[in-house]
């Protein structure tokens, strides 16, 4: 009887060299978390809801006509950049995401650049959503209690009780962070999605397709405009970070990726639209308001929105800051671990398995740095416009390293083809051109001082990393480390484990 | 019939096929075998192989090795084997067959037979039982397959009937042999056996050793029909 090489290995299992029993980031809650809250992480990291209402004002104001073309043209590169980031969420779970992956493209110099980029990605993201979250509450404040009107304090005390709930819910569990996460962005994508619906059922069959009509744009304006409209999806990549937590990583993690990017985008793209049919109809310009959803509402009589929409922000914004220090965190612990930061920060809570130590410096951090600087500005807006250039700078030029790390590690692993190379090789070369336009651009807006700061953090932080990297030379061999498979999930191993077991 | 088994591969899609040819190419070649080598030894197109590979990491029937160049059987394939893993017999039987090791030098295999064959199902921890005695050879090359041709009434063992037992030498490995020594439920049907694989010699004459084995069978009936 001729036996399958299947039925043979499941008979007689053989021992597999080379499993341990632990993985090198055991201490976080291994494998408990489903697709849902995996997509919640990049959805949340995203904050389309918000981003829904503020991106066609940023893009219109420079590209015009083409504004949505230009949200189009940047989900593609979105796209393009989150299957070339899959190429590494389908072949190494970790938590230290694309930190992690450029370490074993580039090596350790290029994965402590990338490092320091992500870190001011997620960070600044971070502060600039939790000073959003404030800025909206308080302006939600005002309309219920006129005498809180114009206040600097009531923006800075919401800031501080909501850092204070971001701490426990981060602390309690990822499940607990996730779940939180993922009930506030779906009641705010859902008010979005109304708020449009409303729009376009108001304006009837009778759409003004001339918003559509590219004739008149400057093709400079239009790479401006995708530039910028390329900020709104930055983020999508923070589920990797999960590498370790997700049931079945390998499967969720590129799939959460890629909905993300499509789903926000889809979403981006309706909203551009509506506001721009919008105004077209009531005769008025986009570029002219100053909040042009609540405009609209209230050129269309449904000036109530307008208190929904402000709540459904600031929830937005909450699970971005939530989101975002969730995996800012990871990518400390991963740090810690290797020996980069003091190990402490590599230390897990040994009942909620969370990133404990990262989350308890992390948290008073950022809050104080948000405080800070919108002390200095004098002005929570003006802050959070800080925040945010700086944030983009840093996750495009993560991406950038990331989509030139790829290609090299799918070739050092044996596994390169022709399409992932041209994929990622095309998204290096457009967002390199994203990058410089988008600073370009900045540096000579009203927020140059993000520029100025994201430059800054980036030489430190890099500075730092390599001036660790001569005293500790081992850190060569350490950066890197990614979750294993551990002996309960080979053949072989597992079921030597089971015999084993009285 | 061969139409019927035709129609049905004609019907799954190709995709499936490959993807389980590359499970068993994994399988065959052992834990550490590189996506590029499943690609040669099965001439599937690269990319094709790699996604496949991907797929079924994805899926946790197979799982990249830390090195992350090289695949091994996944926990999916684990659950499996459970499955189809014959069940650990009950304490009371283990604790007579453990008793019956301490007494015996050699390999003592508790065996048990049923519609499907034959199954070990308490393999001698310290004498592990090679893949040839434990049935993935003909049943005539072992003592434990003999017993169960005998059972048959298949005329190429007639000597089990006259011993009362099966043996067989250097069919598995030169110089040493295996005894099978039945045991029956009341009305006589064969339900198990204990096996004892030890050098030649000793199987030649086994004296002492085949009375424990029998004095176990007979406590062993009770308990396993």
């Amino acid at each position: 009887m001729h036996k399958s090489a299947l039925e043979r290995a499941i008979e007689n299992p053989q021992p597999v060299a080379g499993i341990q029993s632990r993985s090198p980031v055991d201490g976080l809650d291994r494998r408990s978390v489903g697709f849902i809250d995996v997509l919640s992480q990049s959805v949340s990291a995203v904050a389309p809801s918000a981003a829904a209402t503020t991106m066609p004002l940023l893009v219109a104001t420079v590209a015009g006509g083409a504004t949505v073309w230009a949200l189009g043209a940047a989900m593609l590169l979105a796209l393009l950049v989150a299957t070339t980031v899959n190429q590494f969420t389908r072949r190494i779970a970790a938590t230290g995401s694309l930190y992690t992956f450029v370490a074993h493209g580039l090596g350790t110099t290029a994965s402590f650049v990338t490092g320091t980029a992500l870190l001011i990605g997620y960070g600044f993201v971070a502060m600039f959503a939790l000073g959003g979250a404030g800025y909206y509450l308080a302006i939600l404040a005002a309309r219920l209690w006129p005498a809180l009107t114009g206040s600097l304090s009531v923006p800075v005390f919401l800031i501080l009780a909501m850092a204070a709930a971001c701490l426990v819910l981060l602390a309690r569990g990822i499940r607990v962070s996730t779940r939180a996460t993922v009930l506030v962005e779906c009641v705010s994508v859902v008010i979005i999605l109304a708020l449009v619906v409303a729009l376009l059922v108001v304006q009837g069959p009778a759409l003004d397709w001339s918003v559509l009509d590219m004739s008149g744009v400057r093709p400079s304006d239009f790479a401006v405009g995708a530039a910028l409209a390329l900020t709104a999806f930055v983020g999508f990549e923070s589920s990797a970070t999960l590498g370790v937590e997700a049931r079945r990583p390998y499967a969720t993690i590129p799939r959460a990726v890629t909905w993300t990017v499509i789903g926000s985008g889809v979403l981006y793209l309706l909203a551009a639209l509506s506001q721009l049919v919008g105004f077209a109809s009531v005769g008025g310009s986009i570029t002219a308001s100053a909040s042009p959803v609540n405009d609209l509402a209230a050129a269309y009589g449904i000036d109530a929105l307008g208190l929904l929409l402000d709540v459904s922000i600031a929830a937005s914004f909450l699970a971005c800051a939530i989101a975002s220090i969730t995996a800012l965190v990871r990518v400390l612990f991963s740090m810690g671990r290797e020996g980069l930061l003091p190990s402490a920060f590599g230390q897990s809570h040994r009942r909620h398995r969370t990133p404990f130590v990262a989350i308890v410096v992390t948290v008073p951090v950022l809050t104080a740095g948000l405080i800070g600087t919108i002390l200095v500005t004098g002005s929570v807006w003006r802050a959070m416009e800080i925040f945010i250039v700086g944030a983009a700078g840093g996750y495009i030029a993560a991406y950038v390293l990331a989509c030139v790390a790829a290609p090299v590690f799918l070739w050092r692993i044996g596994e390169l083809t022709p399409w992932p190379l041209v994929r990622a090789g095309v998204a290096a070369v457009l967002l390199s051109a994203v990058l410089v336009v988008y600073m370009a651009v900045e540096s000579g807006s009203a927020r140059f001082a993000g520029v100025w700061v994201f430059l800054a953090v980036m030489l430190l932080g890099t500075v730092f990393a390599v001036i660790r990297r001569v005293r500790r030379p081992w850190l060569r061999d350490t950066v890197g480390i990614y979750d294993v498979p551990v002996s309960a999930d080979v053949l072989g191993t597992a079921l030597a484990e089971d015999r084993a077991a009285p | 019939m061969s139409g019927e088994a035709g129609d049905l591969r004609a019907r799954q899609p190709k995709a499936i096929h490959s993807a389980l040819t590359v499970l068993e190419e994994v399988a065959r070649c052992g834990a550490g075998v590189t996506a590029r080598q499943v690609s040669d030894n099965l001439a599937l197109p690269r990319a094709t192989t790699y996604r496949l590979l991907n797929l079924l990491v994805q899926d946790e029937y197979l799982v990249r090795m830390p090195d992350l160049r090289g695949f091994a059987l996944g926990r999916k394939v684990a659950e499996l084997a459970k499955l189809v893993a014959p069940s650990r017999p009950p304490e009371a039987v283990r604790l007579i067959v453990t008793d019956l090791r301490e007494r015996i030098r050699g390999g003592v295999h508790l065996v048990r037979y049923d519609r499907d064959g034959l199954a070990v199902i308490d393999p001698d921890p310290d004498f592990p039982p090679t893949l040839a005695a434990a049935g993935s050879r003909p049943l005539h090359e072992s003592a434990m397959g003999r017993l169960l041709l005998a059972e048959q009434r298949s005329p190429a063992v007639t000597e089990v009937q006259e011993l009362g037992f099966a043996r067989q030498f250097d069919a598995v490995s030169p110089g040493s042999g295996c005894l099978a020594v039945p045991i029956r439920d009341r009305d006589g049907t064969l339900v198990a056996a204990l096996c004892l694989a030890a050098p030649r010699a000793r199987i030649e004459q086994p004296g002492e050793h085949l009375v424990l084995l029998r004095q176990a069978a007979l406590t062993l009936a009770p308990l396993l029909a």
